[in-house]
């Protein structure tokens, strides 16, 4: 009897989860045995994190962007009509239409979403989480000749977490560069007492921030920015005066998580974090930005589960017994500068131990920029 | 005890890029007041800072202890 596999989402998680189980079920997929159908509502596909070089003029948006099509296996089905809701009870996708598909397995890769209208004047910051904001921080940077620069991350959690510090320290050794870093300030600003959750990475981080005099403001959780006198005001009652405002925006989880009533109030999917199943429903699975679990929203925590979700379906679907569980794995190479980076690699039990910076890891960090389309998200490995 | 009914509980013990007052101030921005968020956290270091935190954001912390090692706390707003 056909099984018919879903996977709902076309960005990194979904993409990976398609093309790793595709590869895996070949012999079922040409028996006509299984169908494997992916749907996302955009057609294009994108690499999130290219965007903090957009930012800095270091490459151009159309690097980070593909037909999803493209990167497809030729056996997945791409269904581009957008999925208004999970029906999980009846194990149902219903589509804008009003269309209808039943699925046997379902995979919840619907990432993340921003919401910049949450905060008052937040649409006016510029920033490196979206091409918009990419690209009008970019034009703005080109003419700027100085002045107080604050960064802030207006809630948590976010996607890319390193990427807010990773901006501020290339910013800083641009403005170097271009000798302007003597009149300018730069301010960090979170609502947590970390620049990274993690202290290791923290230390790390600050210890750059302080040898760059980069002034870091933690538990500044943003209540309003006032974008006519430039200023950002938190809820914990303080007001920073900017010339520009680089700015994270909240972020929650997909519409149709918060249309079908199958989240919490902020859209994540509740997941076990060993199985990441969804809760009550073992033939769904949630992977990447999608989930409520405590771990980075990260394209590295979606590959490191993409291979536990594929696994165990797989399994099931042979109606074998053994389970393959997640231990938190997510690693990240991250910038500490124009030309020097680090990684981040660590797991439910065991913390990161991020080496001192090297140009090395700034190379592979490049690559990887390059490398994602085929490494990753058409799954080569 | 306390009158707060609680939204969600949260084991903090593992490493998250967003740390644990990141990841519990995520939750407290859907949480609606008379609610709360137990937390277990691994050490004493993380329990004070959000106590901290905590307090610079208004939250009541409605009730701490100690279970098998690890530290509990009740944050309601």
């Amino acid at each position: 009897m056909l099984k018919r596999i879903a996977i709902l989402g076309g960005g990194a998680a979904g993409t990976m989860v398609a093309n790793r189980l595709a590869k895996r079920l070949y012999k079922e997929l040409k028996s006509e045995q299984v169908e494997i159908t992916l749907f996302s509502k955009d057609e294009n596909h994108i690499y999130w994190p290219g965007y903090l070089f957009v930012a800095f003029n270091l490459d151009d948006p159309e690097s980070f962007k593909k037909r999803e099509k493209e990167l497809l296996n030729p056996s997945v089905k791409l269904q581009t009509e957008e999925v208004n809701k999970i029906d999980l009870n009846n194990r149902t996708l219903v589509l804008k239409s009003g269309a209808s598909y039943q699925y046997d397995y379902l995979v919840i890769a619907t990432g993340s979403e921003y919401h910049y209208e949450e905060i008052q004047g937040y649409d006016s910051v510029v920033g490196f989480y979206d091409e918009i904001h990419a690209l009008k921080m970019r034009e703005t940077l080109n003419s700027f000749s100085g002045g107080k620069i604050v960064v802030n991350i207006a809630r948590l959690p976010i996607r890319c977490p390193p990427a807010p510090a990773e901006g501020t320290l290339i910013l800083d050794d641009i403005l170097r560069n271009r000798g302007i870093r003597n009149n300018s300030e730069i301010i960090f600003t979170t609502p947590i007492n970390m620049i990274i959750g993690i202290k290791e990475a923290h230390a790390l981080l600050i210890n750059e921030f302080e040898k760059r005099g980069i002034q870091f403001v933690p538990y500044f959780t943003v209540a309003s920015v006032d974008p006519q006198n430039k200023v950002i005001e938190s809820q914990e009652g303080d007001k920073i005066k900017y010339d520009l405002l680089i700015g994270v925006p909240p972020h929650s989880g997909a519409q149709v998580i918060k249309a079908s009533e199958i989240g919490d109030r902020m859209g994540w999917v509740p997941t076990d974090k060993y199985t990441l199943q969804v809760k009550d429903h073992p033939e769904v699975y949630a992977i990447g930005d999608a989930t409520d679990l405590p771990i980075s929203k990260a394209g590295a925590t979606a590959d490191f589960e993409s291979y536990i979700i594929v696994d165990n379906i797989i399994s099931d679907l042979r109606g074998e017994k053994i389970k393959k569980t997640y231990d938190g794995s997510v690693m990240c190479f991250a910038a500490a500068g124009l030309g020097k980076a680090t990684v981040f690699r660590f797991n439910y039990t065991i913390p990161p131990n991020p080496p001192t910076p090297l140009d090395t890891l700034w190379w592979v960090k490049l690559m990887y920029n390059k490398l994602y389309w085929d490494i990753t998200a058409r799954a080569i490995l | 005890m306390s009158s707060f009914k609680i939204y969600k509980r949260l084991d903090l013990t593992s490493s998250s890029c967003a740390g644990p007052i990141g990841e519990l101030s995520g939750v407290m921005d859907e949480v609606n007041p008379g609610e709360a968020v137990e937390v277990i956290v691994a050490d004493e270091a993380t329990k004070k800072d959000i106590i901290t935190w905590a307090n610079r954001r208004r939250f009541k912390v409605v009730d701490q202890g100690q279970e098998n090692g690890k530290f509990k706390l009740l944050v309601g707003k």
